[in-house]
């Protein structure tokens, strides 16, 4: 199928990771000839999503049961007088420890399942439907669409809970102020409420109690299986800043419109067990009923305090490079604060300097509110949409896609010492100026100086959140090393609105720089937040064990993280050969983007980065082709007037109503705030690059 | 979003598919920008085409064609391409019997990537392309063509031409009509309350003043 690849490219890209897509999409763009190939048959590499069944796919291709090594062509046809090789890697080493746990029976009930099946498919099933009654006196149209917890939206007795109320949707920074003044006088009375509603819903939980139990008797391996093409279980697991340089980019370059986002609505945090929201936002922290009057003041002055830090230097005179932990302990801040700013809001380690936690903390202060009432933004059907659509920008602009497809050699020229030509996994030589890689393909002889640290990941299919709420919450929480020696733990849950898990589950995500595998350095804190689910001690089990969510499937895996190798730790590699690292640990995509730019910066100095992409609906097709548009598409002025006409008649601005192309406008519009400025940039980028083809 | 007068609104997602110089370009520039290019060219820059159509008095369309980036032929779409479509067109050339051969390998691969949310696969329409060179056109007889329709999944078929302006805005009509009638229909007013409610959320949050 793949026989007619283009023999002569500029690039060749090997790997779908982020960075390399980014790479892609930016040198098509400006016109060059892009190959980009990975030797999997998925997109992404490690930084993919999958569905059930294709996790258990990539499961069983890391445990090397079935072998993804592509065959191999005799070379020494293809090399000429001059040239050395350099082989590949095919086999990927990236990951390791590979652990898989199933708590939920395998046994096939398959009447039960496709009953379930049959409730969700019509949406309406009967716990929906008692749902609706008991939550009809909330204002939550999300309900509509999302009927999310019906299971456990009744067992709620969390104070917090109060606070979400007038918010039960996205996002609670939406709370005006005026509630927020209203709930910030009677403090005292506001615990008071909370133990109220606490016994006052002590009827309600044993009546849902009784419903968990039903509704778990339902909870097979063939159910979750039956659902699996509603999973996207990220390999990398990841949040955008709002106000990051993804963020940025995918809006300067128009890639945002290949998908949509969803605010991530709770930052929590785990102190002494008990899982608390952490109040970021203004509105949240005087709504907040953890904080006493005297802490809500406190944590207010120290956040404006940071927000402007740099103009107060001498405020944390010598400091600067000791410890932000210690800096802490000297601010007249209660233990409970310093520990929601060290670990929730600055998620710095213990050791990081007061310079790097203030940095921390402004970065997270100014991601506030842009879109939602936390710093962070989540895709819509996961991490692995990223790459993806820049992947697409890529074709769009005439890269050339092929999957299952690899390169086994490069061609090194004797002279010049650089990389000429590859010779791909079926034999064909391909001409290249250039040849990007992604760290995990280069074989052992040029890494092996390289001392690789790892990352920890986990992934938990559970039945809840930890941290119940009337409404569908994607949730980060940063649990500080619960043992001596263990890195503090990234956890990010998502729910089924965020198209990554099935009704009735949640999908979470563990993450650290690893200390040992990442079963060990995840144990402790899997254990301290959830409890496995076990069909045969449903019955018996207290309430405190209630409260938990339930692990129905987990995995755990350690990923190779090559993101601080230096280039030039890589030995014996042409200088015209860019190596892309894997993913990293760290929260945002500020590594992956940095060093895309960095390397394209290198390629082609002069050229913008991901400039916009016109709008589809600004392309003009022209009448006779003979016109050659530099991104292939010429124009007719008169046609070009009478459709963007009733373009603008007819339908919104840029294709609104779409569900894709909102993403952008919803990105757009705050940035620029009016709808009608939107289409303007484009119908200029738009101009430019016609009336140049008319010259 | 809502159209004057309480009328209702559709945005649909086709896609456009099928092997290389089918005439898949040829046919979305036919029926959305009237036009036709002898000169082939690989299609470049163009992500989707938009199509309003005035279905009935109180019903407007509007239909976004997603041509395959002429580049991904080998058949590696991302999702990016896949996700949300309601309808797609797989198109041959009637003059050159391979392109008809890979039409099931195409199907396969559809269905295997997106599905309606109701699981149901998305309803297919084949078209037979490039009829007014009836001279070098494979033999084939409706009743087979029926009948291949009716055994691989496709709701019909039609023989078109881009350059004849043949059949294409039947077809066209005769998808939108099974889109219509498939039970999920996404509006642009209620399939995305979530969304859309965000969106005004993130508009506010915006609109007010920065934390602290």
């Amino acid at each position: 199928m793949a026989t007619d690849l283009p023999a002569e490219q500029e690039l060749v890209i090997l790997g779908t990771g982020l960075q390399e897509a980014i790479i892609a999409a930016a040198c098509s763009r400006i016109g060059q000839r892009v190959l980009h190939v990975d030797k999997r048959m998925y997109y992404g590499g490690n930084w993919a999503s999958f569905s059930f069944s294709g996790l258990l796919s990539w499961i069983e291709e890391c445990n090397g049961q079935t072998s993804s090594s592509l065959e191999t062509v005799n070379l020494q046809c293809k090399i000429l007088e001059g040239e050395d090789t350099i082989l590949l890697d095919q086999v990927d080493q990236s990951i390791e420890n590979l652990e898989v746990f199933c708590y939920v029976s395998a046994e096939e009930d398959a009447e039960e399942a496709a009953d379930v099946q049959m409730k969700q498919a019509n949406g309406t099933s009967s716990a929906e439907s008692e749902n609706k009654v008991l939550n009809q006196s909330e204002e939550s149209p999300s309900y509509k669409t999302a009927p999310s917890d019906d299971v456990e939206s009744p067992t709620q007795c969390s104070d917090v809970q109060l606070s979400t109320k007038d918010a039960p949707s996205a996002s609670s920074s939406t709370t005006s102020e005026m509630d927020v003044d209203k709930k910030e006088i009677p403090i005292t009375a506001a615990s008071d409420d909370g133990n109220e509603a606490n016994n006052a819903e002590k009827p309600n939980i044993t009546f849902a109690t009784q419903k968990v139990k039903e509704e778990m008797k339902k909870m097979t391996y063939s159910q979750i299986m039956k659902n699996g093409r509603k999973f996207n279980i990220d390999l990398t697991s990841k949040f955008l800043y709002s106000r990051g340089p993804l963020v940025d980019l995918l809006i300067k370059s128009n890639v945002s419109r290949y998908t949509e986002f969803k605010n991530v609505t709770r930052i929590l945090t785990c102190q002494g067990g008990k899982v608390e929201q952490v109040p970021c936002s203004r509105a949240d922290v005087f709504a907040s009923k953890q904080l006493t009057v005297v802490e809500k003041r406190m944590l207010m002055k120290f956040l404006t305090f940071s927000l402007e830090y740099e103009q107060h230097t001498d405020e944390f005179q010598g400091f600067q490079d000791k410890a932000f932990s210690e800096y802490l302990k000297t601010k007249k801040l209660t233990e409970n604060l310093q520990y929601f700013i060290l670990h929730s809001i600055a998620m710095v380690s213990d050791t990081a300097s007061t310079t790097e936690g203030f940095k921390a903390t402004q970065h997270f202060l100014q991601c506030l509110g842009r879109y939602g009432n936390t710093p962070f933004l989540f895709p819509l059907y996961g991490v692995g949409e990223i790459p993806q659509c820049f992947c697409r920008m890529s074709a769009v602009f005439g890269g050339t896609y092929c999957l299952r497809h690899s390169v086994q050699c490069l061609v090194v020229d004797r002279e010049t010492g650089r990389c000429k030509a590859v010779i791909d996994s079926i034999g064909n030589r391909i001409t290249c100026e250039h040849f990007i890689v992604e760290d995990s393909y280069l074989p052992q002889k040029h890494t092996k100086n390289i001392q690789y640290r790892q990352i920890s990941r986990g992934v938990l299919i559970t039945n809840g959140s930890v941290f119940k709420s009337d409404s569908e919450q994607i949730s980060i929480l940063t649990v500080p090393a619960m043992e001596q020696g263990r890195p503090s733990v990234r956890i990010i849950e998502l729910c089924p609105s965020s198209m990554t898990c099935p009704q009735g589950t949640y999908l979470v995500h563990l993450t650290c720089p690893s200390s040992g595998t990442a079963k060990e350095d995840f144990e402790a804190v899997v254990t301290a937040l959830f409890v496995n689910y076990n069909e045969t001690e449903e019955m018996t089990c207290s309430d405190e064990e209630d409260e938990k969510p339930k692990v129905l499937w987990a995995l755990y895996f350690n990923v190779r993280d090559s993101s601080a190798i230096d280039r030039s730790a890589y030995e014996g590699l042409p200088s015209n050969v860019y190596i892309c690292s894997g993913p990293d640990p760290a929260l945002g995509f500020e590594h992956s983007v940095k060093q895309a730019e960095a390397i394209f910066k290198q390629l082609f100095p002069e050229e913008e980065f991901c400039p916009p992409a016109p709008n589809p609906e600004e392309i003009i097709y022209d009448s006779d082709g003979t016109q050659q548009g530099d991104a292939g598409f010429g124009s007719s002025t008169k046609t070009e007037e009478s459709v963007k006409e009733s373009i603008n008649e007819n339908a919104e601005p840029i294709g609104g109503g779409d569900k894709v192309i909102e993403t952008t406008q919803s990105l757009d519009m705050n940035e620029m705030n009016q709808e009608s400025e939107m289409t303007n940039p484009d119908a200029q980028t738009l101009k430019c690059s016609t009336s140049e083809t008319n010259t | 979003m809502a159209g004057p007068g309480g009328n209702k609104e559709y945005l649909f997602k086709v896609l456009v598919i099928g092997e290389l110089g089918v005439g898949k370009t040829s046919i979305i520039k036919r029926y959305v920008h009237q036009l036709f290019s002898q000169n082939y060219r690989a299609t470049i820059g163009v992500d989707f085409a938009l199509k309003v159509i005035n279905w009935d008095p109180t019903t407007l369309i509007r239909l976004q064609l997603w041509d395959i980036a002429g580049q991904e032929r080998f058949g590696n779409m991302t999702r990016v391409y896949y996700k949300e479509a309601v309808g797609v067109f797989i198109v041959f050339d009637l003059t050159r019997s391979s392109t008809f051969d890979a039409i099931l390998k195409w199907k396969n691969d559809l269905d295997s990537k997106v599905k309606l949310p109701n699981g149901n696969p998305v309803p297919a329409v084949l078209l037979a392309n490039k009829c007014d060179q009836k001279q070098e056109a494979m033999a084939h007889n409706h009743s087979e063509m029926d009948q291949y329709c009716k055994e691989n999944g496709f709701v019909g078929w039609f023989e078109t031409s881009a350059k004849e302006d043949e059949n294409i805005e039947e077809a066209a009509r005769f998808l939108v009509g099974n889109i219509l009638a498939s039970d999920h229909l996404p509006t642009t007013e209620d399939t995305d309350i979530d969304k859309l409610k965000l969106e005004e959320e993130t508009m506010r949050a915006e609109s007010k003043s920065q934390c602290c």
